[in-house]
């Protein structure tokens, strides 16, 4: 018995928490459950993993991807890239995937909201090559909207926003309610 | 003791994949992930609702992850609604921003995280949470300037 429990606790050890901070130099973005991580893992298509439904470029920035850590084969989910843009990390993470790749940014912990395994890239390595900033967001959003018109960032002047606000108002909850909310509220 | 310890490097080597989803029906809000768990648009009861739908668009459209807050508060990273896999900045999930939907649909979880890929949408019961009345628009800014007039 004692044998079995000490081999369940070798199963279990690379579950307890990891210290993947050591090297790394990402930024704080001064978050209450902020913490520094730096690993090697190889990027995935989180629908893919689940379902088997494996498009061969993870969807080209436009499913969820995921990081494989190498350490202890977590599956770390992403969701924030390197700009302050209200921008996810898809189309930073979909050219490499498949590959295996070193990444530096900031895992959230918070046991009060179940934030675990949750991390925003904000750096990119290749073979150990340069690190590169996770920020291709807007630029990818600007040749695809070729259209948006205006000045400012681009979550003003996208159009299908713009169409969701100009037919729901900024509440959704219909244009007559933002009319009386903005007369009562400012 | 030899067979255990293979075994077990065998089950460590291949962790549960999650092909083993269950089946699920599960009411919830479709919220914005970063701002929820990163608290950095305030706290969690602020960052759901009408307060935060206009910037649950932004979050959505910028491929930020839609989680589906159940009423039980379980949270589940949402990956495919019905026939649209792009939830880094679909269709769908914009359209849904905000809403409460009743789901049926494939629940996987693993480390600590919980999925959801939904196949069907029961009941869209659009934005139930008007939270606006309490925390007005959530970040401030959501509302321009030039709208306030």
């Amino acid at each position: 018995m004692k044998k079995l429990a000490f081999a369940l606790s070798l199963l279990a050890a690379p579950a307890l928490a990891q210290d993947f901070s050591e090297g790394s130099t990402a930024k704080s973005w001064n978050l209450y459950a902020e913490v520094p991580a730096t690993f090697e893992a190889k990027v995935v298509d989180v629908l893919c993993e689940f379902t088997g439904d494996c498009p061969t470029d993870c969807g080209a920035g436009k499913r969820q991807m995921g990081l494989l850590r190498s350490a202890d084969n977590v599956l770390v989910m992403t969701f924030k890239n390197n700009q302050p843009a209200f921008s996810g990390s898809a189309v930073d993470l979909a050219p490499y995937c498949g590959m295996t790749i070193n990444v530096d940014g900031l895992m959230l912990d918070d046991p009060d909201l179940g934030a675990k395994n949750m991390y925003m890239v904000q750096k990119i390595q290749v073979d150990g090559g340069e690190w590169k900033k996770a920020s291709q967001f807007t630029k990818v959003w600007k040749k695809e909207t070729p259209d948006a018109s205006g000045k400012g960032p681009w979550f003003r002047r996208d159009p299908r926003i713009q169409e969701q606000i100009a037919t729901h108002g900024y509440m959704g909850l219909g244009p007559d309610v933002d009319k009386a909310f903005i007369a009562d509220w400012y | 003791m030899r067979k255990i310890l293979t075994a077990l490097a065998c089950l460590a080597a291949f962790p549960a994949t999650a092909a083993e989803g269950e089946r699920i029906q599960v009411t919830g809000e479709l919220i914005d992930t970063w701002c929820y768990y990163s608290g950095v648009m305030g706290g969690p009861d602020a960052v759901v609702g009408s307060a935060h739908h206009t910037c649950a668009l932004w979050c959505s459209a910028g491929g930020i992850p839609v989680g589906l807050q159940a009423e039980d508060g379980t949270i589940y990273m949402v990956l495919k609604i019905e026939q649209d896999d792009n939830l880094a900045g679909g269709d769908t999930a914009l359209r849904l921003a905000s809403h409460v939907i009743e789901a049926d649909g494939m629940h996987y979880e693993r480390d600590g995280i919980n999925y959801l890929v939904v196949d069907s949408v029961i009941s869209d019961l659009g934005i139930t949470n008007l939270n606006h009345e309490d925390y007005g628009p959530v970040p401030a800014f959501a509302i321009p300037k030039s709208a306030r007039q």
